[in-house]
C-alpha cells in the first residue's frame, strides 16, 4: 500500500471514528452508552428476587411529570419483580434535605436506592452511608463526586440526550426540505443534561445537512427571557425557517413572540412534553415536533438495574432510555409511550 | 386529639405546654403506627435531632426577632452566603479564618438589617424580604453556582460529622445554642428588653430602654444564628452551596410560632422553638416511614401544621 493510500484509509478511519463519538450520547466521565433495552432481569431469577423480600426506595431529587413517569416506570418493575417501595421522597433541589431524605430511608433498610443525585460534590457525602451500608445505588443523570463503577455504584441511567438534540434536527429538517436558515435558542449554563441535547442539535443541523444554516445563535438562562429574546432574533432575522428552543418552558414565550409578530411560517422545535406547546402543534401553528424521553422506560430500567445488581449481575456503568418525536400526527401515541399517561384532553381534542 | 389535648392543658393550667403534649401525641402516633419501621431506632431519633440542628439554630434567632415585634425574612439567604464565605475561604486559608469569615458574614448581614430597621425606622418585613432576595442573589454569584467542597476534616467533625464522648457534634451545638439562648432571653436584662420592647415599644422606650439599639440587636443574633446554621449545613454536607438554607424559612417560622412565641411580639420560648423544630423534623421523618406520596406528605404536613399552630396560639394567647 502507498503512503498516500494508507494516509487516506488513516484520514477515513479517523473520520468515521470521529462521527461515531459525536454520534452518541456519552456518560459524565465518558462512559459509553448502553441502550436500555437490553436491560432485563432473567426471567428464572425473578423468583429468587421475590423470595428475597427486598425494598427499594426512591429518594428524588424534585416533582414533576417527568418524574412521575420513572416513579411509575421504577414502581411497575418493582411490584413484578417482588420488591417492595418502602419509600418515595422529594428534596426540592434542596442538598440538605437530600441528605436528611437518604438517611431516614435507611431506618427502612431498603436494599436498592434509586435517586438523581443534586450535584456531584454535595452528594458524594450524602450518599456515603447508603454506599458503606451495601445499598444498591442507581443514579438518575448525575455521578456523585469520585464514585467508582461498580463498587460504588450498580449504573447511571439517563435520557439519550444525544438523540434527542439530532431527532429535533431531523424533524426540523423534514418540515424545512432541508434547506433554509435556523435560530438556535440553547441553554447558557454548564448544566450536562442540556449541554448535550442543544450541542447534538447543532452537530446533526452542521453535519447531515449542508444546505441548512445556524444563523442565528442565542443562549437563554431565565426561560422568562424567552420572548425578548426571539423578538431580537426575529428582528434581526425575519426570514427564519425554523428554530430550535432548549425546551418547552422557554419555547411557550418563543411562541408568544412569535404570534404577536403575526408570525406563521417560522417552524419551531422543542424539547420535553408541554400541553401549551402541544396545542399549538395539532392547530397547525408553528411548531411542528417535540422531542421527549421515554422516562417510563428509564424508570423500568433504574429498577431492573438494581435488581440485577442484587442478584449480582453485571450491570453497564451508564445506561440511556430512547428518544421519541411527538408530531401532531402521533401526539397520542407519543405521550403514552413517554409518560405512560394519557395525551392532555385539550390536545386530544384539538386534533380531531 | 389536639382539642382534647387542650383541654387537658386548660385544666392543669399548662397552656404553655400545649407544644410540649403536641409533640409527644405526634412521637406517640408514629411510635406505634411505625414501630416495625425503624422509627424508634437510636438511628433514626439521632437522626431527627441531626437533620434539625442548622433549623434549631435558625429559630433561636427568629424567637429574639419575633420577640422584639420585628421578623427575619432573610436568614435563609444568610445561611448560603456564610456557608459559602467559610468555604471559600478555607480553600486558600486556615479553618480558624473560615469560621470567622462565615459567622462574619453572618453578623455583618444582620448588623445591616438591623441598622436598616434600626436608624432608618424601614419596616423590618421590607427590609428583610429585600435583603432575602439581595444575598440568595451574592449567593449565587458568589461561585457561579459552583458547590465548593469542605475538605478539612477538623471542620467537618467539629460542625457536622463528628462527635464527643459519643455524643455527635451537631447535637452538642443543638442543647449548647438552646441552653445560652434560653439563659440570654430568660435570666438576662438584655433578655426582658427584647420582649418589652415588642410588648410594647413605646412604653418601653419611656422606661429607659434603647428600643433602637435591640432593634439592630435581635436582627444581629438572627444573622449570626443564621451564620453558624450556614457552617453547620457545610459540616454535614462536606460542602456549600447556594440552595442551602433556601427551603428553611417557611419550617423555621413555623417552628418557632408552634413552640409559643407570639409572631406580633412580647412572648417567646427558646426551648419552644427546639421542640418546635423537632416537632417539624420528626413529621418529616415519620410521613416518610410511613410510605406516603410526595404529594400525600406535603398535605398531611401542612394540616398538622395548621392544627398545630392554631391551638399554639390559642394557648400562648390565654396564658
Amino acid at each position: 500500500m502507498s503512503i498516500r493510500k494508507m494516509l487516506y484509509a488513516a484520514s477515513v478511519a479517523s473520520m468515521l471514528l470521529g462521527s461515531a463519538a459525536y454520534a452518541q450520547t456519552v456518560g459524565p466521565q465518558g462512559e459509553t452508552a448502553t441502550p436500555s433495552a437490553s436491560i432485563t432481569v432473567p426471567e428464572d431469577k425473578v423468583a429468587t428476587l421475590k423470595e428475597g423480600k427486598h425494598r427499594a426506595a426512591l429518594l428524588w431529587h424534585d416533582q414533576s411529570d417527568f418524574v412521575n413517569a420513572v416513579t411509575a416506570g421504577a414502581t411497575d418493575e418493582f411490584t413484578r419483580l417482588g420488591i417492595e417501595v418502602v419509600a418515595t421522597t422529594s428534596a426540592g433541589f434542596d442538598a440538605a434535605k437530600q441528605r436528611s431524605d437518604i438517611e431516614t430511608a435507611l431506618a427502612k433498610k431498603p436494599d436498592i436506592v434509586l435517586s438523581l443525585p443534586l450535584d456531584p460534590v454535595t452528594s458524594a457525602a450524602a450518599f456515603e452511608q447508603a454506599k458503606s451500608e451495601g445499598v444498591k445505588l442507581v443514579f438518575l443523570s448525575n455521578l456523585p463526586k469520585d464514585y467508582k463503577h461498580p463498587a460504588d455504584y450498580a449504573a447511571i441511567v439517563t435520557d439519550d440526550l444525544f438523540q434527542m438534540g439530532k431527532q429535533a434536527a431531523d424533524a426540523l429538517a423534514k418540515v424545512m426540505g432541508g434547506k433554509g436558515t435556523v435560530g438556535w435558542i440553547f441553554h447558557d449554563a454548564d448544566y450536562y443534561v442540556t449541554n448535550q441535547r442543544d450541542n447534538a442539535f447543532k452537530t446533526t443541523v452542521e453535519k447531515d445537512y449542508p444546505d441548512m444554516k445556524i444563523v442565528a445563535e442565542q443562549g437563554i438562562s431565565d426561560p422568562a427571557r424567552a420572548e425578548e429574546i426571539a423578538n431580537a432574533m426575529l428582528l434581526k432575522n425575519p426570514d427564519l425557517g425554523g428554530i430550535y428552543v432548549t425546551w418547552a418552558g422557554p419555547a411557550e414565550g418563543v411562541l408568544a413572540a412569535l404570534r404577536a409578530n403575526g408570525n406563521k411560517t417560522t417552524k419551531v422545535v422543542t424539547l420535553d412534553l408541554s400541553e401549551p406547546v402541544a396545542l399549538d402543534m395539532v392547530r397547525g401553528g408553528n411548531v411542528t415536533a417535540l422531542v421527549a424521553d421515554e422516562a417510563y422506560e428509564l424508570g423500568r430500567a433504574m429498577a431492573a438495574t438494581g435488581a440485577r445488581a442484587l442478584l449480582g449481575e453485571e450491570t453497564p456503568p451508564f445506561i440511556v432510555a430512547p428518544a421519541v418525536t411527538a408530531t401532531a400526527d402521533n401526539v397520542k401515541e407519543a405521550w403514552q409511550q413517554s409518560l405512560r399517561v394519557d395525551a392532555p384532553k385539550s390536545v386530544v381534542e384539538a386534533g380531531k | 386529639m389536639f382539642q382534647r389535648t387542650h383541654a387537658i392543658a386548660r385544666k392543669f393550667d399548662l397552656q404553655g405546654s400545649v407544644i410540649y403534649l403536641g409533640f409527644i401525641a405526634i412521637f406517640l402516633f408514629f411510635a406505634v403506627t411505625l414501630a416495625d419501621d425503624g422509627f424508634l431506632t437510636t438511628r433514626n431519633l439521632s437522626n431527627i435531632v441531626l437533620q434539625t440542628a442548622p433549623a434549631t439554630i435558625m429559630a433561636i434567632g427568629l424567637v429574639f426577632v419575633l420577640s422584639a415585634g420585628e421578623i427575619d425574612l432573610s436568614f435563609g439567604s444568610i445561611v448560603a452566603v456564610a456557608a459559602l464565605s467559610a468555604a471559600v475561604v478555607m480553600q486558600e486559608h486556615s479553618m480558624l479564618l473560615g469560621i470567622l469569615a462565615g459567622l462574619g458574614a453572618g453578623l455583618a448581614i444582620g448588623w445591616l438589617n438591623g441598622a436598616l430597621v434600626a436608624y432608618l425606622r424601614l419596616p423590618s418585613f421590607l427590609v428583610t424580604l429585600a435583603t432575602m432576595g439581595l444575598f440568595a442573589g451574592v449567593a449565587r454569584s458568589m461561585t457561579d453556582l459552583r458547590s465548593i467542597p469542605v475538605i478539612s476534616d477538623v471542620f467537618t467533625g467539629f460542625f457536622g460529622s463528628g462527635s464527643l464522648f459519643g455524643i455527635p457534634s451537631l447535637i452538642l451545638w443543638t442543647l449548647g445554642a438552646v441552653i445560652i439562648g434560653h439563659l440570654i432571653y430568660r435570666e438576662t436584662r438584655f433578655g426582658a428588653h427584647v420582649i418589652a420592647t415588642g410588648d410594647n415599644p413605646r412604653a418601653a422606650q419611656v422606661s429607659g430602654i434603647k428600643v433602637p439599639r435591640i432593634r439592630l440587636a435581635v436582627l444581629m443574633v438572627s444573622g449570626g444564628c443564621a451564620g453558624l446554621a450556614g457552617l453547620l449545613y457545610a459540616g454535614r454536607l462536606q460542602a456549600a452551596k447556594y440552595t442551602l438554607g433556601e427551603s428553611d424559612l417557611m419550617t423555621v417560622i413555623a417552628a418557632v410560632i408552634v413552640g409559643g412565641t407570639a409572631l406580633n411580639g412580647g412572648k417567646g420560648s427558646v426551648v419552644g422553638a427546639l421542640v418546635g423544630s423537632l416537632m417539624m423534623g420528626m413529621l418529616n421523618n415519620g410521613l416518610i416511614l410511613m410510605g406516603l406520596s410526595v404529594s400525600d406528605q406535603m398535605i398531611v404536613r401542612g394540616l398538622i401544621i395548621l392544627f398545630a399552630v392554631a391551638i399554639s396560639l390559642r394557648g400562648t394567647s390565654r396564658a
